[in-house]
């Protein structure tokens, strides 16, 4: 029994306003990534204090985590696009390193 | 190289992403919803966002100081209010020395008031973002604000002829048809045959030929944006709904135009900016204008120097400010001071019928004239229940989600027929699909080419005495056909299907409502669940009279929803086992308000049981007085109005003028609003608060935790705040933020209004909507929040949401609070709470206009 063949790839995590995710998720998509992973509601502490998580009425206040993984060609296009979003916006970002076992899926 | 275009498109994407973020949210016509059309720049100061504002749309952020001098000298502005305004601003005006002007001496806050009362009036704002060709040709900017108006028009007005190749998306459509556009110059048009096939490339082809720098894009694209912000707007609604545009098609469309038309430009072409602002008077000008109207006579040339310096203090621009938070002043004084205070009476009938309403100003003066009747509590809830509900009706056409747009739908309600009762429910059906499709088929003659020709021949013998009927005789003719419709269609009696809503949800419903609005426990026999809607004729914005709290859409399906619910047995042990026990002899109604008749009609009353029918008959006694003591209230502050009608001339009245086709006003919707409370009713109960306020019942002892207020404050209270600022700068902006006259509106598809044949797509109320045509009926106020809590659970909740410190610091709402009627009210500020009648409370001092 072999181990599975892992490609490399790269993971951007970005967490932004109700508001704000919608301009992420088109860019994500415009630069050419397959899909992402969207989880509404999360809280946290940051730059700006605690940030309250789910509020029952009111989705677009709340803040939103967007995971995406692509290969290395699309990575530069995708933070090229992300930064002055987020510049202007209380959001931020991870980029890191992973691994997938089916790069087709994001490429 | 391939991957630095790639970053380039990217970069350019978010740059139209963030320009478009000041662009107001522009809902089609169906479910028009209120917004605030700055939320853009709510992220600022309330006088900071008001003045980009005016840089960037050329728009006025209050009235002008000529108005408030009219409210001032009708006294609806009085000389304390301007002292405490100014001292608001300037603390330390009153340890200042005096003013010497010739034989008399004056307190620099007279001189400041005079300044305000007598001075040179503000210049009209001018747009400051503008584009290259507006600057250099602005025959070239109109020629290009005129192929938007014509190519938005055709890619959304949903004419009988569709704009040829719309299925492969607006860039790609007008790319193909452009340069075939006679009416643009040929050479120019030989520019549009090169446009980039990808929009992000024609943009940045654009921008690179007119000679846009990185660092310039987003204030340029926001010039362009600016200039027709009806149609960028709804661009922007549209994109991610797979309408087949976006902002970048749209830019793409307007930028290569406009360097297409520049490059072939004759004329000369003036660098830089043509214009500055002018006309503001220096201090010594305003000086000097004010010693001539007081008529003050030997005053030194230094004693003028010593009075400009002071008003140096307070510059020319922001004088307004000061007007509008005198005027508020004026009204949150008045309206705190008359809230119930502990030696008030407050009502403690035996409650045989708990009424929840909408939180809507409207249903102000339903509450107080029903409880103006023994045995009533009313209480306010967002009008959509807390059922958040995509509804199919019987007929099974497209589904409406019933909810407000912060959240999305979370469950599927769908209309059924009653199984005992499944003849009549498909008659009726069957009804209101043929009458459905003869008006369909009228309607699709009508606006096809040929047809119209014959349908005269045809159906004009009908149509034509319908028409003068309906113009001469509106009351008849809509009751002849209410009777037609009875006859075709007679209303079945139907149920909801909730069987896709699970059990938890249900229970979890039901739990927050009633903790949310304090009804726990002293249940009456009904709980009456009333949504609203309006039923005005011919009005494209007659959603915009509906419920905000129910995307635009009349409420009566989300209280039928959750009476059903609340009605549910399983639902009820549950909640006992929470701690809420509604009796077993307590029964949910629902019903629906008519805002434009204020008729209140029971809904599913073939749901209660034989046990409540003579409760339901009372109740509905009640209402048809509530109603009509409302109508008549209202009627006498409509236009048109004659004089000294009795209350019964008066209900028919208003009735009539929601069935008149050609009436402007059917009814006055929010105006005025001006608070939204959240407190017991017991605080605002007896007070004729003339349907000024949004209620929002609170019992802050049940709320230990302070979820409840938290969910009021960042959804109720934010809806009320859209509308707030919809009404406001409707009023104040109406050229740019007020959708002009409804005389002259023509509908573009199902998206909005133009004004006239051509042009931006109008955002906003109609004029009708906040004027009588001659004078104002809405007082443009910001809202003031009135709160009855604790304030370190405020302060908490503030803490935590960032919406809330944006609106509450920047001064989008005022915050009044207050943990108990013996109480004073506090106003909340970034540095803490401080006494509402202290005058230096919270003050924003500014370090250029601190008194020298």
């Amino acid at each position: 029994m072999t181990a599975p063949v892992l490609t490399k790839m790269t993971k951007v995590e970005v967490v932004v306003s109700g508001s704000d995710a919608p301009a992420v998720r088109e860019l994500i998509q415009s630069i050419g990534a397959t899909g992402y992973t969207s989880l509404s509601g999360v809280s946290g502490l940051g730059h700006h204090g605690y940030h309250q998580g789910r509020l029952l009425f009111n989705q677009q206040a709340a803040l939103e985590l967007i995971i995406t993984v692509v290969p290395q060609p699309r990575i530069e296009a995708l933070l090229a696009g992300l930064r002055p979003l987020l510049d202007a916006s209380s959001g931020v970002m991870f980029v890191t390193e992973t691994f997938v076992s089916r790069p087709d899926y994001f490429s | 190289m391939t991957a630095d275009i790639e970053s380039r498109r990217a970069q350019l994407r978010s740059d139209v992403s963030l320009a478009g973020r000041l662009l107001p949210t522009h809902y089609p016509l169906e479910t028009f919803i209120a917004v605030n059309p700055l939320a853009g720049l709510e992220g600022m100061p309330f006088e900071q966002a008001t003045r980009r504002a005016g840089d960037l749309y050329g728009m006025r952020g209050t009235l002008r100081e000529f108005d408030f001098r009219e409210f001032h000298r009708a006294g609806r502005i009085t000389d304390g209010d301007l002292d405490r305004a100014l001292m608001r601003r300037y603390p330390n005006l009153s340890d200042a020395p005096e003013v010497v002007l010739g034989d008399r001496s004056m307190s620099r806050l007279e001189l400041l008031r005079a300044d305000l009362m007598y001075g040179t009036t503000t210049p009209e704002p001018k747009r400051s973002y503008r584009t290259r060709s507006e600057t250099q040709a602005p025959a070239i900017i109109e020629a290009v604000d005129t192929q938007t108006a014509k190519w938005c028009a055709a890619f959304f007005g949903g004419a009988s002829w569709p704009m040829p190749g719309r299925e492969n998306g607006f860039y790609a459509a007008w790319r193909a048809l452009a340069p075939a556009d006679r009416k643009v110059p040929r050479a120019a048009r030989a520019e549009l045959r090169r446009a980039a096939v990808c929009a992000e490339d024609a943009v940045l082809d654009a921008l690179s030929k007119l000679g846009v720098d990185d660092d310039a894009r987003i204030a340029y694209l926001q010039a362009h944006l600016t200039r027709m912000p009806g149609w960028a707007a709804h661009v922007q609604w549209s994109a991610g709904r797979n309408a087949g545009i976006d902002l970048l098609d749209y830019l793409a469309m307007r930028l290569t135009y406009e360097s297409a038309l520049l490059a072939h430009h004759r004329g000369s072409l003036p660098a830089g900016r043509s214009e500055e602002l002018t006309g503001i008077p220096s201090a010594r000008q305003r000086a000097t204008h004010l010693i001539e109207v007081l008529g003050l006579a030997d005053v030194s040339d230094s004693e003028i120097s010593a009075a400009a310096r002071v008003l140096t203090a307070v510059p020319v621009p922001a004088r307004e400010m000061l007007w509008q938070n005198a005027f508020e002043a004026n009204c949150r004084d008045d309206l705190l001071s008359r809230l119930a205070s502990p030696d008030m009476p407050v009502a403690v009938d035996e409650v045989h019928t708990h009424l929840v309403s909408c939180i809507d100003t409207r249903s102000e003066g339903l509450r107080r004239h029903l409880e103006s009747l023994d045995g009533y509590q009313t209480l306010g809830f967002a009008g959509f229940f807390a059922v958040a509900i995509r509804f199919t009706d019987l007929l099974g056409g497209p589904p409406s989600d019933l909810c407000p747009v912060l959240i999305s739908p979370s469950h599927e309600v769908r209309e059924v027929t009653d199984p005992d009762m499944s003849d009549a429910a498909a008659r009726q059906v069957a009804g209101l699909r043929g009458l459905a499709g003869a008006e369909s088929a009228f309607h699709s003659a009508k606006e096809s080419l040929a047809a119209p020709f014959t349908l005269a021949e045809a159906a004009g013998w009908v149509a034509a005495p319908l028409f003068a009927a309906k113009t001469l005789a509106p009351a008849t003719t809509a009751g002849a056909r209410r009777r037609l419709l009875g006859a075709v269609a007679p209303a079945a009696p139907t149920m909801l299907d909730l069987d896709a809503m699970p059990l938890d949800d249900r229970v979890l419903f039901a739990q927050v409502a009633l903790t949310t609005m304090g009804l726990t426990y002293g249940f009456g026999r009904l709980v009456v669940l009333c949504g609203h809607g309006s039923t005005a004729e011919n009005n494209p914005y007659q959603a915009s009279l509906d419920c905000g709290a129910c995307g635009g859409q009349q409420g009566g399906p989300n209280a039928r929803t959750a009476v059903a619910v609340f009605n549910q047995p399983a639902v009820r042990d549950r909640l006992r086992d929470l701690g809420i026990d509604i009796p077993a002899d307590t029964c949910f109604v629902a019903a629906q308000h008519d805002t434009a008749t204020d008729r209140v009609v029971l809904l599913d009353t073939h749901l209660v049981p034989a046990t409540h029918l003579g409760d339901i008959s009372r109740l509905s006694r009640d209402l048809t007085y509530a109603g009509s003591a409302l109508a008549a209230e209202r009627c006498a502050v409509l236009p048109g109005t004659p004089r000294a009608l009795s209350q019964g001339r008066a209900v028919r009245h208003v009735r009539t003028r929601a069935d008149d086709w050609a009436q402007v006003y059917p009814e006055w919707g929010l105006v005025g609003n001006a608070a939204f409370i959240v407190a017991p009713r017991d605080v605002t109960r007896g007070i004729d608060l003339q349907r000024r306020a949004f209620l929002h019942s609170y019992e802050a002892d049940i709320d230990q935790d302070g979820s409840a207020l938290e969910t009021i404050l960042t959804a109720p209270l934010v809806v009320a705040q859209w509308i707030n600022c919809q009404y406001y700068f409707s009023t104040v902006a109406p050229e740019v933020f007020g959708a002009g006259t409804k005389t002259i509106h023509n509908v573009v598809g199902r998206v909005g209004v133009i004004a006239g044949h051509t042009g931006d797509l109008r955002l906003g109320l109609p004029w009708q909507s906040v004027s009588d045509g001659e004078k104002l009926l809405h007082e443009p106020m910001r809202l003031l929040a009135a709160v009855q809590a604790p304030l370190d659970r405020i302060d908490t909740i503030c803490d935590r949401n960032p919406i809330l410190q944006r609106l509450f610091g920047n001064d989008w709402v005022t915050v009044a609070a207050r943990e108990h009627p013996r109480e004073q009210w506090q106003r909340w500020s970034r540095t803490g709470w401080r006494p509402w009648t202290e005058s230096l409370s919270g003050a924003t001092i500014h370090p250029e206009e601190i008194v020298q």
